[in-house]
């Protein structure tokens, strides 16, 4: 074989980039010459180096070299988590084909795609097809939909980091397998950012035996900047929050010195906030000032994306919507309002901007409050050691299986043990017994166990002239195509203008409180409601001059434990601060007010605090350990407190720590903290701690959804389906009366054990914990550390008192009622 | 089963309430009930979702246990008896009803029962769109409030969130009453809760397995 260099396809593509005054980088050269060799493979690159050139190029490359192998209909097939990323890198594509000289044609086919051009496509397919994994399960859910995959050649998965710790990574792994068995020779690339389990990430991606594996990591450093914003005095910063708003004039100085600015927030309601914020501070920014986030219509989003290419924007406010993507040229500065929460997401932010290799990205970070500065001060540390979070596979989520078994049917149907062998390679069913698979298939076949079969129960029958497993019923089918996917989201209403054009969505839920010709706020727009109709919002603008924020839930996200190390290490110097810890030379006053009232925490101490309020008695632990964590640790603890006396607790925590808060006396002294902190019995007590039930239940809700148990009303769907309309939780619950094998409910428990209790950090925790000295302190009233989980955070309740004591304690003090 | 009552005044009656999701008329000797929704576990089950039957089965046992428990002349189903189109439920409700031949049956029609009147009939409900018997007005849903008139209504699926000291909640189902109108809890296991109310003055009598709580 020849070396590639010497190729006429490598020439070609060569020549095409030098003329546009390029060089490869050693990266994509390696990934080429890798394509040519018949590899799989990995690319592993910062934004803003040319990702999808490495796996772009090498096919066109590989086809110059061997057209003859290549034949009509989809060749490549680039498969990416975001909408958004697809119609860029189209045109990018095209307009590098057309320039070479090539016939072939790029295309996008997603949700955006309107279905004239589906159609279309249909009936000829392009030669290279960006889509979504959800778009790939429903072309499978379409009649003789393999001859599309037949011919193709090269699969594609970018941002493969995004996807492998979720669902949709399940998906995507379904998708290739299939792709597969449809084109063996196919080759299987994926484009990541830099994350702490590569290795682990491409054996998911390419879990196959007898084909060649590698990953291409380029040399290439992004070098970052971070800069905190600081008001004039410490005390300017609040103890608590979640807005930071006191500093949107020094936000608005960077926004005049750089020329596009990204201004990310962790919530879209925190980015209308933001919206609205700089606008009151410069009124100025009007035309050259946009808001961007997932709620916002797709159309106005993509208007805005341009612009900001033109460069006509001075600054977007925006949420993870913008995390991921191409690079926007113009863009030079990145504002951070809040804890990014992690290394990863953080440094990703980062990168866009300064994106052309070697230029600088610069960072500001916006606190909400004053204890976030400690989490940059940990973060600078964790980004200069280049420690980056890992990400976790998901395994046997049996919800997944169902529809991805219930897709194939409404297709072309299955054949049984075809199907199982080809579920089976996968990572995520290579555990896949052929017990669970039969349950699968008795659940889409009979809708339970095999003793209750149910004549109306016909979702998948078998097909005794095909020999395979098919849906008839058109109303199934229609079903399971509107619920594809793996996204779950709560009931949404699309809101319209009366006189035309969507402005985005917004929750039932939120709707619900509102009356007619109450202002809110959208899209940065303030608007009220004309009338609601199916599943749309008819508003027309408000002339109000204040309205309400509507808050989405979900969004939130924990710190990761690799920052909350970095966090405790942070803490223990934070008194003696060194000369170039700026964020700490400025928290010293605060600091030293919490030492006063309270305690610091050494990196090998730990801190309780216990306060009394006209609350009740508060009780705050400071584990460091990230939300889900805390939240388990304050089950348990409540658990432990509970066993000496019976007693109710309302459970709060954030981050840092957990606060218990019961309106009786809380017997907690010096002595008896070291048992009720301890690492024995753990997981029994966690087990008998958290009300498990309850919290399945919580994680049933997407997978109620996502295996088709809870039909989903779509934003401005005119048909609700509102006689098939039931609660996760309802279903749940008769679910765990009837039929306690449903392996639905077990994968609920297992997701419950794997992400919420996070088994091997909780131990870890535990570990740290058992080795420091414990320290109870008495404080007057809340301290700097206990504030924030008082007022910013997340609330449960443990109880281990019978209902009817409840309920008598219940007609003695005082309560609301909530409507 | 344990039964437990609350007796109140609602338009010049006594009525007990109870917390089995029935409502009691001593007077008449009539048990009154709303929402049973006969039908949704297969009606679900035909739009390829399975729910297993044993939900309706523990309706109706339920009603079984409180019909010989209070031995009524008189059923009274304000609405919603079916959910929705006829199917397999169907004949294990005809069948289960055939031991409660005595009772007089009385569907007040709701927005799910959409069958002719001869299909109730057959199966031995009187149907009417609304009823007053005495001071009292039987209407699935009371959208229309005439003064000096008193409604016994469902539909609505009510229930509670309660808050408590120590930032505490519970969510329980309940009978919703005011001085006109008194709102029925659904009587199926298999029906969520509607926290929100649009009634003034509202008096919540929620319930648990042992108590009748009136908030």
């Amino acid at each position: 074989m020849p070396k590639l260099e010497q190729t006429e396809g490598y020439r070609i593509i060569h020549n095409w980039m030098a003329d546009k005054g390029y060089a490869p980088f050693d990266f994509q050269l390696k990934s080429w010459k890798k394509y040519a060799q018949n590899y799989h493979g990995l690319v592993v690159a910062p934004t803003g180096f040319g990702k999808t050139y490495a796996m772009f190029l090498a096919v066109l490359i590989d086809y110059l070299n061997h057209p003859e192998q290549y034949k009509k209909g989809i060749k490549l097939l680039w498969i990416s988590p975001l909408r958004s990323l697809a119609k860029d890198l189209q045109k990018a594509m095209q307009t590098a084909i057309d320039e070479i000289g090539l016939d072939w044609q790029a295309a996008v086919r997603n949700g955006d795609t309107s279905t004239a051009v589906r159609r279309k496509q249909e009936r000829n397919m392009p030669d290279i097809l960006l889509t979504t994994p959800e778009t790939m399960h429903l072309l499978f859910s379409q009649k003789k939909n393999s001859r599309w995959f037949k011919n193709i050649r090269c699969v594609v998965v970018d941002e493969w980091h995004e996807l492998l710790s979720t669902k949709r990574g399940v998906l995507t792994e379904l998708a290739i397998a299939r792709l597969r068995s449809l084109s063996p020779n196919i080759r299987i690339w994926g484009v990541s950012a830099t994350i702490g389990n590569l290795e682990e990430a491409k054996n998911v991606l390419i879990p196959y035996k007898n084909v060649n594996t590698t990953i291409v990591t380029s040399k290439e450093k992004k070098k970052l900047k971070i800069i905190s914003l600081l008001p004039d005095e410490v005390e300017l910063l609040p103890w608590a929050g979640h807005l930071g708003g006191k500093l949107a004039k020094n936000v608005l100085k960077v926004i005049y010195e750089n020329n596009t600015t990204l201004v990310f927030t962790n919530t879209r309601n925190q980015a209308e906030m933001w919206y609205q914020l700089l606008l009151n501070e410069d009124a100025d920014l009007a035309g050259q000032i946009a808001i961007h986030h997932g709620s916002i219509d797709a159309k106005l989003r993509n208007w805005i994306e341009d612009a900001i290419n033109e460069g006509l924007l001075k600054v977007v406010v925006c949420t993870s919507s913008l995390d991921l993507g191409v690079d926007f040229k113009p863009v030079d500065c990145v504002v951070q309002v809040g804890s990014a929460k992690g290394i990863a997401r953080f440094m990703q932010r980062a990168g866009r901007s300064g994106h052309a290799p070697n230029e600088i990205s610069k960072v500001y970070f916006v606190p909400t409050h004053a204890l976030e500065l400690i989490e940059v001060s940990a973060l600078k540390e964790a980004v200069k050691k280049r420690d980056v979070e890992a990400r976790t596979p998901m395994v046997l989520t049996y919800d997944v299986l169902v529809q991805f078994l219930v897709t194939l049917a409404v297709g072309e149907g299955f054949d049984k043990e075809k199907a199982f062998e080809m579920i089976r390679e996968t990572h995520a069913f290579s555990y896949l017994t052929k017990d669970d698979f039969t349950w699968a298939m008795q659940f889409i076949t009979k809708g339970g166990k095999t003793l209750h079969a149910y004549e109306e129960f016909h979702k998948v029958v078998f097909d005794d002239e095909k020999e395979l497993f098919v849906v008839k019923s058109r109303r199934i089918s229609m079903l399971h195509r509107m619920n594809i996917g793996a996204i779950v989201s709560d009931a949404m209403l699309r809101v319209k203008f009366m006189k035309g054009g969507y402005v985005g969505m917004i929750e039932e839920y939120f709707i619900s409180k509102l009356k007619v010709g109450m202002p809110f706020v959208l899209a940065g727009r303030i608007l009220e409601i004309v009338h609601i109709k199916d599943m749309t919002v008819i508003v027309r603008r408000s002339k109000a001059k204040k309205a309400i924020t509507p808050s989405w839930k979900g969004g939130r996200l924990p710190l990761t434990s690799y920052l909350s190390h970095y966090l405790r290490l942070k803490l223990n110097d934070a008194l003696q601060p060194s000369i170039r810890e700026r964020e700490l030379k400025f928290l010293n006053p605060l600091l030293t007010t919490q030492n006063i009232h309270s305690h610091i925490p050494k990196s090998d101490e730990f801190l309780v605090e216990k306060i009394q309020t006209r609350e009740g008695c508060h009780l705050f632990f400071f584990p460091f350990e990230g939300r889900l964590v805390n939240e388990i640790m304050a089950s348990l603890i409540a658990y432990r407190i509970s066993k000496i006396q019976p007693i109710t607790f309302s459970i709060a925590m954030n981050d840092y720590g957990f606060g218990l808060l019961s309106d009786q006396e809380i017997p907690v002294t010096e002595e008896n903290l070291k048992i009720i902190l301890s690492k024995e019995n753990l997981m029994e007590d966690v087990i008998a701690s958290i009300n498990a039930s309850e919290v399945a239940s919580r994680k049933f809700r997407d997978i109620a959804v996502i295996a088709g148990l809870v039909v989903q009303s779509h934003p401005g769907a005119r048909k609700t389906n509102k006689s098939l309309q039931s609660s996760s939780s309802l279903i749940f619950k008769v679910l765990e009366d009837y039929e306690p094998n449903n392996l639905l409910l077990r994968q609920a428990y297992t997701e419950v054990f794997n992400e919420q209790l996070e088994e091997a950090r909780l131990h870890e925790a535990f570990d740290r914990i058992s080795k420091s000295t414990l320290i109870l302190k008495e404080a007057k009233s809340y301290t700097p550390l206990s504030f924030p989980i008082k007022v910013d955070s997340l609330r449960n309740t443990m109880s281990n008192e019978k209902l009817s004591d409840r309920i008598a304690r219940l007609q003695k003090q005082q309560y609301k009622l909530i409507t | 089963m344990n039964i437990v009552t609350k007796d109140i005044r609602f338009g010049n009656e006594i009525l007990t309430l109870t917390n089995q999701r029935v409502l009691y008329w001593q007077a008449q000797e009539m048990l009154i009930l709303s929402d049973i929704h006969i039908g949704k576990t297969a009606h679900f089950r035909q739009h390829g979702i399975a729910i297993p039957d044993a939900v309706l089965l523990k309706d109706l046992e339920r009603l079984k246990f409180l019909i010989e428990h209070f031995q009524p002349k008189q059923l009274m189903v304000v609405g919603d008896l079916f959910h929705a189109d006829y199917n397999q439920n169907f004949d294990v409700f005809i069948h289960w009803m055939e031991q409660f031949q005595d009772v007089t049956k009385i569907l007040i029609r709701g927005n799910h029962d959409r069958f002719k009147v001869e299909f109730y009939e057959n199966l031995g409900f009187q149907t009417h769109i609304q009823k007053t018997i005495n001071t009292l007005t039987f209407v699935h849903d009371a959208v229309k409030v005439v003064a000096n008139s008193y409604y016994i209504s469902g539909h609505m699926h009510p229930g509670v969130r309660i808050k408590m000291k120590g930032r505490q909640y519970l969510k329980l189902p309940c009978f919703q009453v005011n001085s006109q109108q008194l709102i029925l809890p659904a009587f199926s296991l298999f029906t969520g809760l509607n926290t929100r109310t649009h009634l003034e003055n509202v008096v919540n009598y929620a319930f648990t397995e042992d108590a009748v709580l009136e908030l």
